[in-house]
This record gives C-alpha cells, sequence and structure tokens, in this order.
C-alpha cells in the first residue's frame, strides 16, 4: 500500500530538518507514543511502544524505528517494523524537505512511503488504515509544528 | 381419515426455543474448572517458522499452559481420496510447525482461566517468521516460478483428473472437431465465505477416571467426527462421545474435523480440566473453511440448429494450504458428473487440476461442485443461444432430456433417477409471463432501460449416496442412514437419527414421516439427533442426505414398526399377523375395525412382557439402517429478472421465480425455507460475495464490514411453485431440496444480468456483479464500440 502526503511549516529548511531529528520532540508529537527508546549498539534506532486505535482494533504496538539515507538538510529515509494485536506493519519512507522558492521561511515536507500490514489489522482494518494514515500525519505534524511556534515565540 | 401430516406445512418445533434464544449452543454450555484456549495464529500468507518464544505469554495472567505444534503429533486427515488422478496429500498438522501456509494457520494455542487472558496471552506469543511468497490464484499456482508451498507437490498440483480419462478426451475431441458451432467462456468462480449464524467453538471435556473424552462440538457429523477423532487424540470410539447441540448452520464448512477442535481435546487431556474454544467472526473468517474458487475455461459444442453435443472444461480448482474433508471430491465428482445438466448432450469431458495456494482451505459450500457446474452449463447455453440467434429458453427446451420415471444414464456416467422437466420450464415461464416479458423488454430499452431475463433449468445430484459408489470414487465413509424407533411403556416415541440436522427443521420432518406412518401423535413423538452415545452410526448432515438417505431409512424402520405391531396385535386379537390391518394408529382384523387394538396398548403390553407370542422379543424398539440404491436427482426452472441502472451499474433483482421438483414433499413450509436460503446465498454469489485477498495473500474481507453478505434489501418476494416427480428408488419419493436455490439462481441471475447489457455489447464479467464492475464494463463496452 503506498501512502503520500505533504505538510507546510512556517520555517526555514535547517531548523526544520533539526526538529526532525530531535526523538524527545519526534516522540512527543507521535500520536499513542510516550517516548523513543535508543536501540543500544545501534545508531539511529529506536524502539517505541505505541498506543493506537484502527477502525476497530485498538491497543499497544511495538516497534523498531531507524532513520538512514541521511541527506541533510533535505531527505532522509525513515523505516518502521512494528506488531501488535496480532498484526504486522512494515513501511518504509522517504521524507523530502522543500525549500519554499518564494518564502525562506516556509518548508514543505513531501513523504512517499510503502506500507505492507499482516494480520488482523490487514483483514479488518485494511479499508480505514489510509484515512488513519493521513489522520495521524496530520496530528503529527502540527504538534511538530506548534512546537516549532512556542520555539519561535520564546 | 385425520390430517396426513406427511406434507402438512406445519410450522418448526425447533423454531420457538431457536428465535427466543433458549436454544443451547456449544459456547452456551458451561463446566466448572473450564480452561479457554485461544489459538495463535499466522499473520503470513507462508513463511518459515524460524522460532516460537512463548515465554512473554506464560508469564501472563492467568495463564496455564502454551502449547506449539513441537509438543503434540495431531494431524487432520482428508476424506476424499479420488483415485486415478495422482492425488498428492500432504500433512495437515493441527498446528504448523516448519511452515505456516495461510493467513489463520495455528502455530500455538494458549490455555487460560478466562477466555481474554487467553486471547491477551496469544497475542504475545512472539514468533519468528521468515515471509516466503504469497500465491492465491489457483491458476497461477500451477505456473513455474510460482511459490511453492510443499516440497513435494510440483508446481502446487495435488491432483489432475480427467472425466472418463484419456478416451473420453479423445471422444470429446471428436464431438467438437465435428462442432458446426463452438462458444467458450473463462469463467471465475469466485472464493466465497460460508457466513454460518453460529462461528464455530469445541468443549472437550476428559474425565481420567472414567477414560471418556466429551467433545461438545459445531459439526455436521458427529459420528464422522467421532470416527477421526478417536485416531488422532488416541482415545478409543466406544470412550468418546461428540455432541453437535444446536448447530447454528454449517453449509459444508462444519463437515470437516478442524484442527481446533483436535486441539481443544488433546488440551483437556493434558490438563485434566474442560476446555473451550470460541472462535471470534474475523477467525472465523480466516480459519472456517471456504468455498468455491475455480478459474475455469468452458466450452460448448452445437449443430447450427441448436442441437448441443458436447461440454468440456479445464477447471483450475483452489483447494487453499491443505486438503480437507471432501477438498478433491469437490471439483471432480460433485463438479463434472452433473456437467450435462437436463439436457441429452453426447458428451462431457473436464480436465480438472486442483491447485495448493497459501490461502484458507476450500471445502463444501452450500452445492458444493454442482453450482459450479450449473453455472458454467447454463452459461454457455446462453452463450451458444445468442451465437446461434435462439431464444434461450427454446434452445434449452430443444435439448431437454424426455420425461423419464426409473432411470437415464447420463454420458457422465451417473444415472439419473427420474426426471420430467418441459412442465417445471413451462410452469416458470407462464408465471413470469415470459413472451410479454420479451415485448417489455424492447420497449424498455427504446426508453434507455436495461431489462434483463434469465432462465435456468438446472437438475441436481444429491443424497450422497450409495456406499459402494462411495468407495469406488475414494470417499472414506459410507453413504448410508440409520434410524432407531424406541417406544417407552406409555405410548411416546424416541426417534434417534443418524443425520445430524443443524438448521434443516429436521426434528420436525421426521416427526411428521414417523406419525405420519405409524398414527402416533406429534406430540409423543421426539427426534433425536447429534449425540454419539444415544443416536446410531450415521454419515451426518451434507450433500441434501437428511431426508433423502435419512428419511429412507425411517420410513424403513416405520415398516419395522408396523410388522412388529402386526405380529403382536394378532396374537392379543387371536388372528393370523397377515389378516391384521393398520390404519392411524389402530390394529384390526380386516373387517372388524370396530374391535381395534391403539398401537399405544400394544407397545406397553410389548414392554410388560406378560404374554408375548411365540419368538416375539419383549419391549418396543425397531432399527434401520438404509444403503441408498442411487442417488437423488431434484430439478427444476428458475428465472429471475433483473434491471440495470447503466449509469451506476446497479442491478435491481425484480423478481425471483422458482419452480422446483423434490419429489413428494414432508414439509412444503420447510421445503419453502431451504429454497429461500438457498436462493439468498446463490444470489448473493452473483451479486455481491466474494473473498479478497491482497498480493501478500492478506485476507482483506475479513470482518463482516467487508465481506458482502446479502441482505433482505436485495430480494424481490421470492415466487415459489414445484411439479412432483417422485424419486422411484426412495421409499417416500423424495429428493433432497437443501442444495437447489444456490445450484440454480447464481447462473439465473447472472444471465439476467447479461440478457440485460446485451443491446450495451457486454459478455462477460466476473462475479460477484458489483456496481462498479458492471459500471466498468458498461463503460469499456462502449468505449471499445466507439473507437
Amino acid at each position: 500500500m503506498e501512502l503520500t502526503g505533504k505538510y507546510t511549516f512556517e520555517a526555514d529548511q535547517q531548523s526544520t530538518w533539526d526538529l526532525l531529528m530531535n526523538t524527545k520532540a519526534i516522540a512527543a508529537a507521535m500520536p499513542g507514543v510516550e517516548e523513543l527508546i535508543p536501540v543500544e549498539g545501534a545508531e539511529n534506532q529506536w524502539r517505541a511502544e505505541a498506543s493506537l486505535k484502527i477502525g476497530a482494533i485498538g491497543g499497544t504496538y511495538t516497534g523498531v524505528i531507524s532513520m538512514s539515507e541521511h541527506d541533510e538538510p533535505s531527505k532522509y529515509r525513515l523505516t518502521v517494523e512494528g506488531e501488535g494485536q496480532a498484526s504486522i506493519i512494515n513501511g518504509t519512507a522517504v521524507i523530502e524537505l522543500l525549500p519554499n522558492s518564494d518564502d525562506s521561511n516556509k518548508t514543505t515536507i513531501q513523504w512517499v512511503a510503502e506500507a505492507n500490514i499482516s494480520g488482523k489489522l490487514a483483514r479488518v482494518g485494511q479499508r480505514l488504515i489510509k484515512a488513519t494514515a493521513n489522520m495521524m500525519s496530520k496530528r503529527f505534524f502540527s504538534a511538530l509544528a506548534k512546537m516549532l511556534e512556542s520555539d519561535s515565540t520564546e | 381419515m385425520s390430517t396426513r401430516m406427511f406434507g402438512s406445512g406445519i410450522k418448526r418445533r425447533e423454531d420457538p426455543r431457536l428465535i427466543t434464544g433458549k436454544a443451547k449452543y456449544t459456547d452456551d454450555i458451561k463446566l466448572p474448572g473450564t480452561l479457554h484456549m485461544a489459538v495463535v495464529r499466522s499473520p503470513h500468507a507462508h513463511a518459515n517458522i524460524k522460532g516460537i518464544d512463548t515465554s512473554a505469554a506464560e508469564a501472563m495472567p492467568g495463564v496455564v499452559a502454551v502449547y506449539t505444534g513441537e509438543a503434540m503429533n495431531l494431524p487432520i486427515p482428508t476424506g476424499a481420496l479420488i483415485p486415478d488422478c495422482n492425488l498428492i496429500t500432504p500433512e495437515h498438522p493441527s498446528l504448523a510447525k516448519e511452515k505456516v501456509r495461510y493467513v489463520g494457520d495455528g502455530v500455538a494455542i494458549v490455555l487460560a482461566e478466562n477466555r481474554y487472558q487467553a486471547q491477551d496471552a496469544a497475542d504475545v506469543v512472539k514468533v519468528d517468521y521468515e515471509v516466503l511468497g504469497a500465491i492465491i490464484n489457483p491458476e497461477d499456482a500451477t505456473k513455474d516460478g510460482a511459490p511453492q508451498l510443499f516440497d513435494d507437490v510440483p508446481n502446487n498440483v495435488a491432483f489432475r483428473w480427467l472425466m472418463g480419462g484419456a478416451e473420453n478426451q479423445e471422444a470429446s475431441n471428436k464431438v467438437f472437431e465435428a462442432a458446426d458451432v463452438v462458444v467458450k467462456e473463462r469463467i471465475v468462480q469466485q472464493r466465497l465465505q460460508p457466513t454460518t449464524m453460529e462461528p464455530r467453538a469445541a468443549l472437550a471435556q476428559w474425565n481420567a477416571a472414567t477414560e471418556e473424552m466429551t467433545l461438545w462440538v459445531t459439526t455436521q457429523n458427529p459420528h464422522i467426527h467421532r470416527v477421526l477423532l478417536s485416531g488422532i487424540i488416541g482415545v478409543p470410539e466406544h470412550k468418546l462421545r461428540i455432541i453437535a447441540p444446536e448447530v447454528g448452520g454449517g453449509f459444508g464448512a462444519k463437515i470437516d474435523l478442524y484442527p481446533d477442535e483436535a486441539l481443544a481435546c488433546w488440551a483437556s487431556l493434558q490438563t485434566g480440566r474442560p476446555v473451550k474454544w470460541t472462535e471470534t467472526r474475523s477467525e472465523n473468517y480466516v480459519a472456517m473453511t471456504h468455498g468455491r474458487d475455480h478459474v475455469e475455461y468452458v466450452e460448448l459444442a452445437a449443430t447450427k440448429d441448436g442441437k448441443v453435443t458436447g461440454i468440456r472444461s479445464t477447471v483450475y480448482a483452489g483447494m487453499g494450504a491443505y486438503l480437507t474433508t471432501f477438498g478433491a471430491g469437490i471439483p471432480t465428482i460433485l463438479h463434472a458428473l452433473i456437467y450435462c445438466g437436463v439436457y441429452a448432450f453426447e458428451n462431457a469431458f473436464a480436465d480438472v487440476i486442483g491447485a495448493f495456494t497459501s490461502a484458507t482451505p476450500v471445502e463444501a459450500y452450500r452445492g458444493a461442485g454442482r453450482p459450479e457446474a450449473t453455472f458454467l452449463v447454463e452459461r454457455l447455453m446462453d452463450k451458444m443461444a445468442n451465437a446461434l440467434d435462439m431464444d434461450p429458453t427454446e434452445l434449452r427446451r430443444k435439448n431437454l432430456i424426455p420425461k423419464f420415471e426409473d432411470g437415464y444414464a447420463a454420458p457422465t456416467g451417473v444415472t439419473y433417477d427420474s426426471g420430467d422437466y418441459e412442465p417445471a420450464l413451462d410452469k416458470v415461464l407462464e408465471m413470469a409471463g415470459y413472451s410479454d416479458f420479451r415485448k417489455e423488454q424492447e420497449e424498455a430499452r427504446k426508453n434507455g432501460k436495461y431489462l434483463g431475463i434469465g432462465v435456468t433449468t438446472y437438475t441436481e445430484i444429491c443424497g450422497l449416496g450409495p456406499s459402494e459408489v462411495n468407495g469406488a470414487i475414494g470417499f472414506q465413509a459410507g453413504g448410508w442412514e440409520s434410524s432407531i424407533i424406541r417406544m417407552s411403556p406409555t405410548g411416546k416415541a424416541q426417534v434417534l437419527i443418524g443425520v445430524s440436522p443443524h438448521g434443516q427443521g429436521g426434528a420436525t420432518s421426521f416427526a411428521q414421516i414417523f406419525s405420519d406412518g405409524t398414527g402416533i401423535p406429534m406430540d409423543d413423538i421426539e427426534v433425536v439427533h447429534g449425540d454419539t452415545n444415544t443416536t446410531p452410526m450415521g454419515w451426518g448432515t451434507y450433500g441434501s442426505r437428511n431426508a433423502a438417505v435419512g428419511g429412507a431409512a425411517l420410513a424403513g424402520a416405520i415398516t419395522k414398526f408396523k410388522d412388529k405391531a402386526k405380529v403382536m396385535a394378532a396374537h392379543m386379537l387371536e388372528a393370523a399377523v397377515e389378516d391384521i390391518e393398520y390404519e392411524d394408529g389402530q390394529l384390526y382384523v380386516k373387517g372388524s375395525p370396530d374391535n381395534a387394538k391403539a398401537i399405544q396398548e400394544i407397545v406397553l403390553m410389548s414392554h410388560l412382557g406378560w404374554d408375548m407370542p411365540a419368538g416375539a422379543e419383549p419391549s418396543f424398539e425397531v432399527s434401520n439402517f438404509y444403503n441408498p440404491p442411487n442417488f437423488v436427482y431434484p430439478f427444476g426452472a428458475h428465472i429471475a429478472i433483473v434491471e440495470i441502472d447503466a449509469e451506476t451499474g446497479t442491478v435491481e433483482l425484480k423478481r425471483y421465480l422458482a419452480v422446483d421438483d423434490c419429489g413428494h414433499q414432508i414439509n412444503p413450509m420447510i421445503v419453502a425455507g431451504q429454497i429461500h436460503g438457498g436462493l439468498a446465498q446463490g444470489i448473493g454469489q452473483a451479486l455481491c460475495e466474494g473473498s479478497i485477498y491482497d498480493d501478500n495473500g492478506q485476507l482483506l474481507t475479513g470482518s463482516m464490514m467487508d465481506y458482502a453478505v446479502p441482505r433482505a434489501d436485495m430480494f424481490p418476494n421470492f415466487e415459489l411453485d414445484h411439479t412432483v416427480t417422485p424419486s422411484p428408488h426412495q421409499p417416500l419419493g423424495i429428493k433432497g431440496v437443501g442444495e437447489t436455490g444456490t445450484i440454480a439462481s447464481t447462473p439465473t441471475v447472472y444471465n439476467a444480468v447479461m440478457d440485460a447489457l446485451k443491446p450495451l455489447s457486454v459478455e462477460s464479467v466476473d462475479m460477484p456483479l458489483t456496481p462498479y464492475r458492471v459500471w466498468e464494463a458498461i463503460q469499456n463496452a462502449s468505449n471499445g464500440g466507439s473507437a
């Protein structure tokens, strides 16, 4: 399943990049996630636990999030391997940070993700996954955007 | 003469408890100390199991034990060992050991104090999978390069069956070479999910003191379960009791002995506690067997004046991941042997390839093979009529087998029992106003309205079946039935039957047969079924065999009952046995009906045994075992009238008419109920039902939100009528009726839709005919036309 989307931040490309690399900020912005725990001995890899409700299936999912292919400040890859609720979610996304040509204080994040979903979630929640993913990414980025705003006002 | 019970449309005696929620299903049975079992199921369609870590699950609250496949050896057998087709029967372990082969394949079980604890713990059993490629389409599964499910099954081919062998194939080729016209079609018989009201459940109780195992289970055939389970779990048959309490629908999917049922018994043996397992609906959709799943290439040959000469097919039949009980028998024996339908074809040939796929195993689903056969025959008849520019009903009429009362040898090798097809066709055409409809249709087309009519004439093979035939075709079971009549001293009757009704109304219809035959009032009769400790050995309920075979067994028992009563009456009346008349429960010497003995008095005196005739046994009990000499062949003619909204592709079913002939009807209301249910399921296949898997083998139609079961608002009031052509060999003249609705209705509705779309040049759309598919076909056809 392919998931795509974009979101525009009111910040320059480098600040946006710094924000996206800040795991504390990410953990705080991710719906249902308490914290990201670095995986020992691995670089740019974190363990996470998330409480999510997708369609009729609510519960805890655990997984590993990795970042790779860093091309600061314009591009990186995010990989998620998660499971829970008798389901397995695997996904990888290429995230691009595109500076706005008219306004250097705007950066558009654009992502293309490929997700594979197995198990109960596939057969009960499949129809709702795109909608849920869109909703959650919107919540995620708007939470991040709010952090940017509060930073800039300080 | 009192009103005859046989033929009376009385209300079903089962219904008050069923519709007031007072019936006891397996899950309603509570035993103290019960452990609850949850099954850890594969989320992958095809994967190697690298390891299973049960430690987290074992540490969960309430968990008593967690077991994987390594702890046991519980292979599930297949029952249809079809000869001469190189059938390969790979092992089907109750829990997968090295490899999982479909989403839903069990890998571990958790036993806990309650259901929620069991499920929570099942969710944390950690299985390390190495994911392999999935294959869902049965035709693609046989191609080189497809993922291989079993090492010893090349190209996933479970079997290849040529009907009548190479000799018949040659004969078929000759018929096709000589034909003036040949029409072809590729048909996808989509995979269906039998949606029983009650999902599966099992409650196993091992009693270590008596060494007895009792299993309450959702089955259509408790005695078969007893035979198979005893072999698997090692509890001998005389210590094993299977009880099918109320069973909420089966449709073929509750024939099999399932891994989950064997596991519950095994777990009870391990723990010494009762073990209960009840599946959820979404679990049911992946782990209960599915139906149909063919990709077919079919052809029909005819002369230019409309004499159809031959039919042939190449069928890729999906078996799913493992062979079920009837698995290989469905697309072969139960399918191709009815390829001639009601028509006097010269030849029929089928080349059937059974393919393993990484999907839920395929088993009988209401009709089992015969709906697929009837669909392809009837689809081809309509195509042929179009090719010859003939009216489809006239093409059918021209090719009907003339009336026969005792045997018609079809080229497929089976002998139809009796048939009189044209009156059924005439009747349904008259009910529908066929000739007027064609005018109406033409008018409507001028106004941009697309009306269509589909007409099907069908026969089917059911009432399984002669045991010697079962032996010859590799079915690992007998086909006979049984009945015991046990009279109590006060004249009350228990009728114990070997079939196991689960929604067919057998407790009513068998009582009607018995009351009609003996004059014992309905209120004094209890029909007992579904318990191996109380009922005689029998082979269960499937293949429309309840009344056709079980009813015949009871008819024979009634004859013995009356003979026994006559001996006692002759003794009491001091007359010769041959002079005794038995009428309406009264026995008397011919010509002296005023000096009669009531059957109840005869029963009482037999129980007391104070004064028995020489050589007569005391008490009053008779048993009868009946092996049918042939199958039964119900038939009929159905019509569907549809209107299609070309803008949206929506199909509206405006009228549905069915004239069925199941011989003599025990209870016309039950017959109508069976036809209604069958029609709903058959029309469901035509218009909305179908399993959808993604490329990774994930079942996307895994809940009732996604799997489109038909709903009442899709249907008009069904218009039913019947003709009566008794079976010559069935003692009551009965033919089966449980499956006729699904067998006839799918092609009838499909052909009606194609008839409606004819002016738009749409020739074929894969089922189900959802609005989107119909709309898309209309768009493609009109684009093609303008290009």
